[in-house]
């Protein structure tokens, strides 16, 4: 009975806990000299289960803001899974103007919404600095008969219910639309492209076994299997190539003369109407991070680019962005 | 390096002192937090990830893999004690545990399953020791229509649920069907049946369900029929199994544990899969298939056999390919990634102490476990001399909190009460659970492995009979079901002509 009560108490102060850090008051005046701080502990929300990418980067800025000082609050990343962020976004959304509440979102900002899937979109919350790019890298089989992207778009042109393209997110959705971007480039009928989702992480088995041909994914997921000589990347997206161990051979598209890139931005945002002065702190602070050797480090880790931009920049960068990816959901049909 | 200079390599990282500690605090957490309902083996090694920031990455593994075969051994305490399955692979072990559990017979079902995890954990750890690297070429052998037919082969599980009337059972799971299908498709990207709801958008969780149809609605008819005698059900019994008790699962333990291992090598399919295969062929094997379900000590053994064996089989393209098989070892490689090793084809040659570690942790810590266990099981199981009142309301808050757990929403508990509801009154009017929970659990997977397929093959069927592997197990799906048909028909043509005579 020691056990079981032991076990309880465990759990209840697991939610006890859970229950306390989600019920924190709003009651911040903006000082009259303009300066603003936090005056108690700033809750960042991953709007995704723990482990992801969104979660990855809350948890290690977390860490290196309270272990360099740059931040003295002390920082707890909450996790509000579902709806592919949608979920998360609402809770934000409830919490208007409460300058303590940050969240980490990425390119599903766009285009969840743009899907129907979610009723906030970008320009409900408060951009407010972005500071890391990743890219999408497109790795077929290593024995494929395709050696660079315009042999497979050129296959692709001829007859494009020969190749299956599987990426982990639904149509639409990020490793879809990231293909399509490069794809529509190169001068593919993008509506007719055959792709196939596998969200139990299982695209590159379909490679390797050849029931799909080419996977559509992140530049970091190739690294390995690149390494041990099992597929081969035929393009990357990013502007230049990226520097380090094996990454600084993949082409990018751009060098293949397909002039379309596609940037996995990931950045903070705050809660709708955010205070002007709150928004100039977190902004600088930010840029402390970023500038950071801790966060260099990082950033090495795994595999990110440096891409800072402060928070005007950050909103002409998305409406752009929201422009481009709407374009493609509409000639796909996909737009809500 | 060969196959035992590696494995004394790793025993050399599992025998520090620094290893045996991990491995240790891994398993015993790992029980704990297995045995809470609504806490499995993902949030387990979830909760050790900040743990395990800065250590060194072989021992840091160690300690995952503890907590994760910990998580798989401590999830069939509360499947046969309470009826609340708290993974999806302990949801086999509740079809005759439970029942064991009310017959008074609660330590001897506990004690079948420890010794059965242990049998089917150490022999999956054998096969992956000697055949890793050769198995990684039949992880990936599988492709969707391969799954499809695996899937299909998954649901013949359905005619071994369906006691008493099959219709039942079949409408049973068509709403199994029917729940899965609900959020985003992830094929076209349409939300469906969620009512415009971001809360449905992820769909259903397996937890929300598995706890309101048969935790919660066991709680209900215990509430509602407390006057009926209960004297038996506080008893636990003797922890000893005869010799004929033995007699009776060392062949079941034995090729359980090959076959839940084959089939956890595959990523996706896993221990759920495993266990309920495990437990409808042990079924059809058997002499007496109408003792199944009602407390046969197979129908433990073979579950719990297969779902542990699986659990290790899941680390070969974890290990060998660096394609998690499972939702747990998908977690494990994220944690690893943060201590800066990428598991891939290249693990076993660029770090041997990781990749060896891991393998001699997990004979460690099966031993461990088994020595853990055993001696608990009588005050695990007192749990059951709880007074009823307490014990109902200790269930009903742990399946709240296991549900809060996964998505700390509200939505989800609502969610629960209602499935809670409609397992009680599918009791109350005969219809099975169980095949409703199997159809769930293996219908989305199903849905999307077929749908894929055919856009494949541009739309055409014949991937599936043109394909060997998912030719041979469409026939023998095929074959499962319709084989007990032709052979009711046969018996009712026999008795019809007798009576006509």
């Amino acid at each position: 009975m020691k056990k079981i009560a032991a076990i309880l108490s465990l759990a209840f102060v697991m939610v006890i806990s859970a229950a306390c850090s989600g019920n924190t008051t709003t009651s911040d005046k903006a000082k009259t000299n303009g300066e603003w701080k936090p005056e108690k502990a700033i809750e960042i929300t991953a709007p995704s289960g723990a482990g992801g990418g969104w979660d990855t980067t809350a948890r290690m800025a977390a860490k290196v803001l309270n272990e360099t000082k740059i931040i003295n609050q002390s920082i707890g990343v909450v996790n509000k899974p579902g709806g592919g962020g949608a979920v998360g976004w609402a809770y934000i959304h409830s919490k208007k103007a409460d300058p303590q509440r940050l969240f980490v979102t990425s390119p599903p900002m766009l285009l969840v919404p743009l899907n129907g899937q979610s009723q906030y979109d970008y320009e409900d919350f408060t951009p407010i600095a972005n500071i890391i790019a990743d890219y999408a890298a497109f790795a077929v089989k290593a024995d494929a008969k395709w050696n660079n992207l315009n042999e497979l778009f050129a296959d692709m042109k001829k007859d494009p219910s020969s190749i299956t393209i599987v990426g982990a997110s639904s149509p639409g959705s990020m490793d879809h639309i990231q293909f399509v971007k490069i794809a529509k480039a190169a001068g593919v009928d993008i509506t007719k492209l055959k792709y196939v989702s596998d969200q139990d992480g299982g695209g590159l088995t379909q490679i390797l076994n050849g029931s799909a041909d080419v996977y559509s994914t992140g530049v970091a997921e190739t690294v390995e299997q690149v390494k041990a000589g099992k597929i081969k990347v035929l393009g990357v997206t990013s502007e230049e190539r990226l520097k380090g161990d094996v990454l600084s051979d993949f082409p990018t598209a751009k060098e293949q003369g397909i002039d379309a890139t596609f940037v996995n931005w990931r950045g903070f945002f705050g809660p709708p109407d955010m205070d002007k002065n709150a928004l100039a702190y977190y902004e600088k602070k930010l840029k402390e991070l970023s500038d950071s050797a801790e966060w260099a480090e990082i950033r090495q880790k795994y595999g990110w680019d440096e891409m800072y931009m402060d928070s005007a920049e950050y909103k002409d960068f998305l409406k752009k962005e929201n422009n481009e990816i709407k374009t493609l959901l509409e000639e796909l049909g996909l737009a809500k | 390096m060969d196959v035992f200079h590696g494995l004394l390599t790793g025993f050399e990282v599992a025998f520090s002192l620094n290893g045996l500690l991990f491995v240790l605090i891994g398993v015993t957490v790992g029980t704990i937090i297995g045995m809470i309902p609504g806490l499995g083996p993902i949030t387990a090694i979830a909760v050790m990830i900040p743990i395990t920031y800065g250590m060194d990455p072989a021992i840091a593994l160690l300690l995952m893999a503890g907590v994760y075969y910990g998580a798989a051994y401590g999830g069939a305490s509360s499947s046969i004690l309470l009826n609340a399955p708290g993974t999806s692979e302990a949801v086999a072990t509740t079809f005759d545990g439970y029942p064991m559990a009310k017959q008074g017979k609660a330590g001897k079902a506990m004690a079948t399953a420890a010794i059965a995890s242990f049998v089917g954990g150490t022999i999956s750890i054998i096969f992956l020791t000697f055949l890793a690297p050769t198995l990684s070429k039949v992880a990936v052998s599988f492709g969707p229509p391969e799954y499809f037919a695996l899937m299909l082969l998954g649901l013949t599980a359905l005619s071994s649920l369906s006691e008493g009337s099959t219709i039942k059972a079949l409408i049973s799971a068509t709403i199994g069907f029917m729940i899965a299908t609900v959020g985003i498709d992830s094929q076209t990207g349409t939300a469906r049946f969620t009512f415009g709801s971001a809360h449905l958008l992820e769909g259903i969780d397996f937890l929300v369900l598995a706890l309101g149809l048969f935790a919660l609605a066991e709680v209900t008819s215990l509430i509602i029929f407390r006057k009926e005698k209960i004297a038996e059900s506080s008893k636990i019994g003797s922890l000893k199994l005869t010799k004929q008790d033995y007699k009776d699962i060392i062949p079941t333990m034995g090729r359980q544990s090959v076959l839940g291992f084959l089939i956890g090598v595959l990523p996706g399919a896993g221990g759920t899969i495993a266990s309920f295969l495990a437990y409808v062929s042990e079924k059809k094997l058997s002499k007496n298939p109408n003792a199944f379900g009602k407390g046969e000590i197979r129908g433990i053994a073979a579950p719990e056999a297969a779902n542990n064996a699986a659990s290790g089989g899941a680390f070969v393209p974890l290990l060998s390919l660096g394609i998690p098989g499972s939702g747990t070892t998908a977690v494990m490689l994220g944690a690893l990634m943060v201590l800066g090793i990428q598991p891939g084809p290249l693990l076993m040659a660029d770090h041997p102490d990781v990749f060896w570690g891991v393998i001699a942790s997990m004979y460690i810590g099966n031993i461990l476990l088994l020595v853990l266990n055993l001696p608990l099981i009588p005050y695990i199981s007192k749990i059951l001399r709880v007074p009823r009142p307490l014990l109902t309301s200790l269930v009903i808050v742990f399946c709240f909190i296991g549900v809060y757990g996964i998505s700390f929403s509200t939505f989800d508990l609502f969610l629960l009460l209602g499935f809670g509801v409609l397992g009680y009154v599918m009791r109350l009017v005969h219809f099975p659970a169980s095949p409703l929970l199997l159809a769930f659990i293996l219908g989305g997977m199903m849905e999307q492995s077929f749908r894929q397929a055919l856009t494949i093959s541009n739309g055409s069927l014949s991937i599936f009979f043109t394909n060997p592997i998912a030719c041979i197990l469409i026939i023998i799906s095929l074959a499962s079901f319709l084989v007990p048909i032709l052979k009711t028909v046969r018996k009712k043509t026999k008795v019809e002509q007798t009576m006509d005579m």
